[in-house]
């Protein structure tokens, strides 16, 4: 039996898809990858289907290449690196399995889009803790999946956060369910015990969640995830401040942070600013801090006025100025914004079309260094300033940064996208060189990436020999380029 | 001979948690200043730590290792400062540390496995009544222009009891000088045994040569006696150790009040009977001596049970009741001056490295045992370490010299006598 | 006794200098001594062959080559309480991390810090102290390695409200792996600074460690970036005594209150209330009913006689510790206002124990140093503990239902001191995440003779935390655990046994805490 055949007494003639147009979608994204054509498409509903079709690849040897989110993609992540591949496609698993309002926890298969979870959770008196306005169709599983970085670093106390268990077939095609869900028991038992799948550590003395974790679907598939929720605020206040230098913020916010005051806290530079809110950034500031307070569910007046009358404190100490209104953009109207995920188009091609997002780890102290060193390399390749995004993502309680560069252009002009392929290099390895750490490997930055870390790199090769033996997962990816 | 056998409930209830080489840990003020045993510290093997020794000597109880060369030198390498025990005893009811060093050293001495400087003490003990292998006949000449009764001659109140180092370390003589002349004009009928004072012994048992000190306690208490003191001052902390855990533990009591020089010029102060005038203008620190802070607590007696488990906290030789106040009493009397403290103070106080016969057998160890004690000191910004114990002194003086450490060291009677 | 070839003691010798090593049997028995977590109820264990202390990661790369070269077992271990510091069979290498003391550097800002093996938490946090920031530390106390409570053990601390769980708060590691390759996870393995343990790509902390470390047995773990947490209260606060005699003052934004429950539910109803209303810096079930046995041993062995005593004891059973901590007093006239409203909604009573003349014990021992866990060694010398898997607070409290009549019935055999069979302690952890642990600790005197009584109940224990909680006890990890609890898991020890034969070619880490290479699972 070919393999089409096999797959499709797995999932069903309707989930193998076989056309040739939707089939070449796959070959390329917004990134500047450019892969191969995958043979197929498939539909999985079920985990027994996911698992079948795991097995299927190890036994004939096929690629698979998972794939989660609707929409357009940008980081290459799913574009088939050999031929003969199969995507996965987990948009037809959609179940919210559980919202539990007690213990602040979803349960989610891989299909659910941002959207859908935001509004599911809100009946429930919670709030879901998203990246900066993420696509709509954007799967929850994969944002989680890809360690996105989220927009409230009070609730991020480790990297892995707000991910918690995960149900995953491993590249070898064995079940494995990660955390306190591991069990014992099954999933009914263990709720009709009054657990929650919250603890995203062990079973026992591995972390096969983490390790998965910002694995590009090089080691597994996941089938469910937990997720870590929030409560909602009765009430929200956002406050931006500005800034002509980006330095005048970083003491205050680390002030905030350690404060523990703001729920939201981020940095835009005055284009993702425009960017996000459609306002015409030659009105704005060229930096804004955001962040929003709440009020919970006891006393919510008194919790914001105490907090606005610390930080109004606090900020005179930094010489700087919350304010609820600034050139045109509200507080409120960001509130709506940054609880919601995003709308199409999507934010970061609103203003030229095409984007390419240079994006790394460090730390607040040192962001200025990296914007002055992309606004130096901006001016050598000649890339206008008002076409580079900037957005300072404060995480885990701001022991670190995401730090992320959206060079804006329209791709449809070859000169300017060449512009940004060059700059994105460019920039790329300078920013390496400075001690920026890309903990999440994208384009055409990868081989350079890793070849800072060459121990790193033996150490993942052991680990995909353990989970992928017979590298049927998302081959080619990270630093699975060559035989493993 | 050794009594090590009927501690052995103690030893096993060891449960290696390792507090013995931590200052107490709500008393953890930094990182540099952490650590409370030199022994394990400068050795770094477990077994050099007061648990360590523990297990050590059950190890050979137990038939599990030999007492060898080797063994007793790690016995050896041990201030006897008691750190351990005080760190240990903040949480633990059941085990006395000290009393396991103590006796441990006991078994090598029974066993001849002893060093050859510890045999130089106990000979110089035996042969001319101190420990610094000095004349007998020379014991009294620190007192040469002293105008006070000798007690050979007559009856007086109180007896001044200097200590073999006092007596014979010329550098230290004015410590005790000073101590008897301002004890004097303060009009207390003061006397000294002169040449005829021997050594407390307390040496001698610590180093493991338990029998040797009954015979100098004798000496001692027999001379007391005579003397009709009803109160002996010391300005030696180890002696005063001697007097107040040693003898009582090991049942000889001379039947008379003990103080340290310190403790007795606090009382007069309070009583209005010693007034520091002049202002001294100076930043200085104190540190605690071993054997008059935790190891000088009066030994706690009465108790005669066997299961340590159900022993009366009061009976607990927590080493808190050593005397700490009296000397900062005194400094902080004296106008001008700027009293700091150092971080381990007190109960938790690290050792200057001299005592346990450290200071006799392995130099190198006392050295830098003491050279930490000076850097702590160092970082208050005093000027001075102030201390009340002739060993702290000597060591001190000979590793800021040797060192050219920028601090200087005085008795606790130095800054009096400037202020007087 | 069993002795290194002459060969490898020499190789020892030259790696880390003559005084560094030793196979003198007293210094070895120094090793094997550890009566904590030792369920043989020995307290003796293996001694190995020789100790040698490294001071650099070099020198911990060149030993576990030698040990790779010579086909030697190795057991690393920090501050080293516990049984499982211990090598596990005769002939192994201890390597003993002490002289690996330093705290590299502290990020006031970033709120991390880098630091060695033997940096004891009270170490690490009287640093931290000084530029407004804490650490967490685990239920042992504050004189336990930083480093191991992260990398390699488990364990809760008291104030995980507010310092999460030693396992999450990894930053960078650096790593000797039992093949003597150098790994550097996150970060710092790509010359960064120590502020991420992810990546690039997946997260290899997920190798080293899952809610339990490994114990020492895959590895020596020579550095770690750690996070450090806010702290509000004094900087250099000056205390007067060393534990139970102590005294502090403490600024009044720091204000402790008692929280009584009329029962278990009521009890967790307002743990998750406080989670979610964001007010705490940690708050902690504790055992009224085992204070006499805690602060007064002798005493409480009358006191536990009285009848009406016992039930005014077991009348607070549900009780908890909370402390409001902020650098502002508007701040906590707040979260004090909800506290109160919180207790009034669920039927609970809450005590201020801050304006109490002895407070400054509470405040510094429990509040920030978590230091009186040891007490419970005062009562008989030893203590075990059971019960209490990382879960979520509902089930925790669960645990703690079950464990009560358990431990009550080994208590009526006079395996354990009488203690009313109180939970012993635990919380919830990380602010709003719900999660917690209520473990059982249980006193008793080791040479008592009921040494099989208290094997019986860690195994009953085990079979009940399973049974009726579906959780994982505290003392469920002992060697060959995996053989029982795979099975249940998803066969996790296999995936184990394939990091370990990855990691470990020459199977020289001390795998007895840890699993067996897969081909001897699965020849």
């Amino acid at each position: 039996m070919g393999t089409k055949e096999d797959l499709i007494q797995i999932v069903g003639s309707d989930n193998v898809v076989t056309d040739k147009c939707i089939l070449e979608t796959f070959r390329s994204d917004l990134s500047f990858h450019e892969g191969e054509t995958p043979e197929y498409i498939v539909k999985p509903k079920s985990f027994d289907e996911v698992q079948r079709i795991v097995w299927l690849a190890n036994e004939k040897g096929f690629p698979l290449v998972p794939c989660s989110s609707g929409g357009e993609r940008f980081k290459g992540t799913t574009i088939p690196e050999t031929k003969g591949a199969v995507v996965v496609d987990f948009s037809s698993m959609k179940k919210i399995v559980r919202v539990d309002r007690r213990n602040k926890v979803a349960m989610v298969e891989p299909g659910v889009t941002f959207a859908e979870l935001q509004a599911a959770v809100e009946k429930e008196g919670l709030r879901l803790e998203m990246p900066l306005l993420p696509k709509p169709e954007k799967s929850v599983v994969a944002s989680l999946l890809e360690r996105e970085p989220t927009t409230c670093p009070k609730y991020n106390w480790d990297a892995i956060d707000p991910l918690c268990c995960l149900e995953l077939v491993l590249g070898t095609g064995d079940k494995f369910v990660t955390g306190n869900a591991a069990g014992p028991g099954t999933l009914e038992q263990q709720w009709a015990a009054k657990q929650a799948q919250k603890v995203s550590m062990g079973p026992a003395q591995t972390d096969i969640g983490r390790i998965i974790q910002g694995s590009q679907g090089t080691l597994g598939l996941a089938t469910w995830a937990t997720i870590k929720l929030e409560v909602k605020p009765s009430i929200q206040k956002c406050y931006l401040v500005p800034a002509n230098d980006l330095e005048d913020l970083i003491m205050f916010t680390y002030k905030m942070l350690w404060r523990k005051l703001p729920d939201h806290c981020l940095i835009l530079n005055n284009i993702n600013l425009s960017a996000i809110t459609g306002v015409d950034h030659s009105g704005l500031p060229p930096w804004v801090l955001v962040y929003t307070i709440s009020g919970l569910e006891y006393f919510p007046e008194d919790r914001i006025s105490y907090m606005e009358e610390e930080i109004y404190e606090m900020a005179s100490g930094f010489n700087v100025q919350p304010v609820q209104k600034l050139g045109g953009v509200s507080g409120d109207k960001l509130i709506g914004l940054l609880n919601k995920p995003g709308k199409a188009p999507y934010w970061k091609q609103s203003l030229k079309g095409g984007v390419k997002e240079l994006f790394f780890l460090t730390t607040l102290d040192k962001s200025s260094e990296f914007v002055t060193i992309m606004h130096q390399k901006a001016v050598s390749h000649n890339f206008p300033k008002e076409n580079t995004g900037i957005y300072i993502q404060p995480i885990r309680h701001g022991t670190g940064c995401h730090m992320s560069f959206n060079l804006m252009a329209d791709f449809n002009n070859a000169e300017e996208k060449d512009k940004v392929k060059i700059l994105y290099d460019d920039a790329g390895k300078a920013f390496l060189e400075m001690g920026g750490f890309f903990s999440r490997p994208h384009g055409t930055l990868v081989d350079a990436i890793y070849s800072k870390c060459p121990d790193t790199v033996l150490a993942l090769k052991k680990v995909k020999n353990i989970f992928d033996p017979k590298g049927v997962m998302n081959p080619g990816k990270l630093c699975f380029g060559e035989e493993v | 001979m050794s009594n090590i056998s009927a501690l052995k409930k103690d030893m096993e209830s060891c449960s290696r948690c390792s507090h013995c080489k931590w200052v107490p840990m709500a008393q953890i003020k930094s990182s540099r200043f952490a650590k409370i045993c030199p022994s394990v510290d400068y050795y770094h093997f477990h077994a050099y730590s007061g648990g360590g020794k523990m297990i050590a000597t059950n190890s050979i109880l137990e038939g599990r290792s030999e007492l060898t060369d080797n063994v007793a030198e790690i016995i050896y390498k041990c201030q006897l400062c008691g750190g351990c025990q005080v760190s240990c005893l903040a949480y633990r009811d059941d085990i006395d540390l000290a009393d396991v060093l103590l006796e441990s050293r006991s078994k090598c001495v029974d066993e001849a496995y002893v060093l050859p400087e510890h045999l130089d003490v106990i000979e110089s003990m035996k042969r001319e009544d101190n420990t610094l292998g000095m004349l007998k006949k020379d014991r009294g000449n620190w007192a040469e222009d002293l105008d006070v009764p000798n007690i050979n001659t007559g009856k007086v109140d109180v007896l001044f009891h200097a200590g073999c180092r006092y007596s014979y370390d010329e550098d230290l003589h004015r410590v005790a000088v000073n101590w008897v002349n301002l004890f004097k004009n303060a009009g207390i009928d003061i006397g000294i045994a002169g040449k005829d004072e021997a050594c407390c012994g307390g040496r001698a048992f610590e180093i493991g040569y338990q029998g040797e000190m009954k015979n100098f306690a004798d000496d001692m208490i027999g001379r007391v006696k005579a003397s009709g003191a009803k109160l002996i001052i010391t300005p030696c902390s180890d002696c005063y150790y001697t007097f107040k855990y040693l003898y009582p533990k090991n049942g000889l009591d001379a039947g008379i009040e003990v103080l340290h020089a310190t403790e007795y010029a606090a009382l007069l102060m309070k009583e209005g009977k010693l007034k520091p005038r002049k202002n001294v203008d100076m930043k200085v620190t104190y540190h605690d001596p071993c054997h008059l802070g935790r190891r000088g607590e009066i030994y706690r007696s009465g108790w005669t049970g066997d299961d340590k488990l159900l022993r009366p906290v009061r009976f607990k030789q927590s080493g808190m009741l050593g005397i700490f106040d009296p000397p900062r009493d005194i400094i902080n009397s004296i106008p001008g001056i700027d009293f700091v403290e150092m971080e381990r103070i007190r109960e938790y106080s690290w050792c200057c490295g001299a005592g346990g016969g450290v200071y006799e057998a392995y130099p190198e160890f006392a050295s830098w045992t003491a050279n930490e004690r000076i850097e702590e000191a160092k970082k208050t910004g005093a000027e001075a370490i102030v201390t009340a114990c002739p060993w702290c002194e000597r060591i001190f003086n000979d590793e800021i010299e040797a060192n050219a450490h920028d601090i200087k060291v005085y008795d606790v009677v130095d800054l009096l006598f400037m202020s007087f | 006794m069993k002795l290194l070839s002459k060969d490898m003691y020499k190789e020892l010798e030259d790696a880390v200098g003559k005084e560094f090593v030793s196979q003198e049997p007293v210094v070895l028995d120094g090793y094997a001594w550890q009566p904590i977590f030792n369920l043989t109820n020995q307290k003796w264990t293996p001694r190995p062959a020789a100790v040698v202390l490294p001071e650099t990661t070099e020198e911990v790369q060149k030993i576990v080559k030698i040990c790779n070269k010579h086909k030697v077992k190795f057991k690393p271990h920090s501050t080293g309480w516990a049984a499982w510091g211990s090598p596990s069979e005769e002939g192994e290498l201890q390597i003993d991390l002490r002289r690996m003391g330093k705290i590299i550097e502290l990020d006031e800002k970033n709120k991390y810090a880098i630091v060695e093996p033997y940096v004891c938490c009270a170490q690490l946090m009287a640093e931290a102290m000084k530029k407004g920031l804490t650490c967490h530390v685990i239920g042992a106390g504050p004189n336990t390695s930083a480093l191991a409570s992260a990398t390699s053990a488990w364990g809760y601390g008291g104030t995980g409200l507010s310092t999460g769980y030693s396992g999450r708060n990894l930053l960078g590691v650096e790593w000797v792996q039992p093949s003597g390759d150098i790994l550097r996870l996150g970060s710092p393995g790509s010359d960064s600074s120590w502020f991420s343990g992810e990546g690039p790509g997946p997260g290899l902390r997920g190798l080293m460690r899952g809610f339990a470390g490994t114990q020492g047995s895959l590895g020596v773990f020579t550095k770690i970036g750690i996070k450090l947490f806010p702290y509000y209260g004094p900087k250099e606060p000056k205390v007067d005594g060393v534990l139970l005699d102590v005294q502090v003052d403490v600024p009044e934004t720091e204000k402790m209150f008692f929280v009584v429950a009329p029962n278990f539910q009521k009890y967790a109803d307002i743990t998750y209330k406080v989670g979610d209303a964001e007010i705490a810096n940690w708050f902690t079930r504790s055992t009224l009913a085992a204070g006499p046995e805690l602060f007064m041993p002798r005493a409480a062995k009358k006191i536990y006689k009285s009848k009406p005593i016992r039930s005014l004891l077991q009348t607070f059973q549900h009780q908890g510790v909370i402390l409001l901590s902020s650098v502002s007093k508007r701040e906590v006239a707040y979260q004090e206002k909800v506290l109160r409203q919180i207790a009034k909604d669920t039927g609970c009573v809450v005590v201020d124990l801050s304006q109490t003349a002895g407070y400054g014990f509470w405040w510094w021992l429990m509040g920030v140093r978590s230091i009186p866990t040891a007490l419970t060694f005062r009562a008989g010398g030893d203590f075990l503990t059971s019960y209490g898997s990382p879960v979520e607070y509902d089930n925790a409290i669960k645990q703690a239902e079950v464990a009560t009549q358990y431990k009550q019935k080994y208590i009526d055999k006079g395996s354990f001191f009488d203690d009313t069979s109180d939970i012993g302690w635990g919380g919830i952890y990380e602010g709003t995440a719900n999660w917690g642990h209520v473990e059982m600790a249980a006193m008793f005197v080791r040479s008592d003779g009921k040494a099989s009584e208290r094997m019986e109940y860690l195994e009953e224990s085990a079979e009940s935390t399973v049974k009726q909680t579906l959780g994982l006890g505290l003392s469920n990890l002992p060697p060959g655990s995996w053989k029982i609890y795979g099975p249940m898991l998803n066969n996790y020890h296999l995936w184990q046994a394939r990091i370990k034969k990855a990691l470990d070619p020459n199977r020289v880490g001390d795998e007895e805490w840890y699993v067996p290479p897969i081909d001897e699972l699965e020849p």
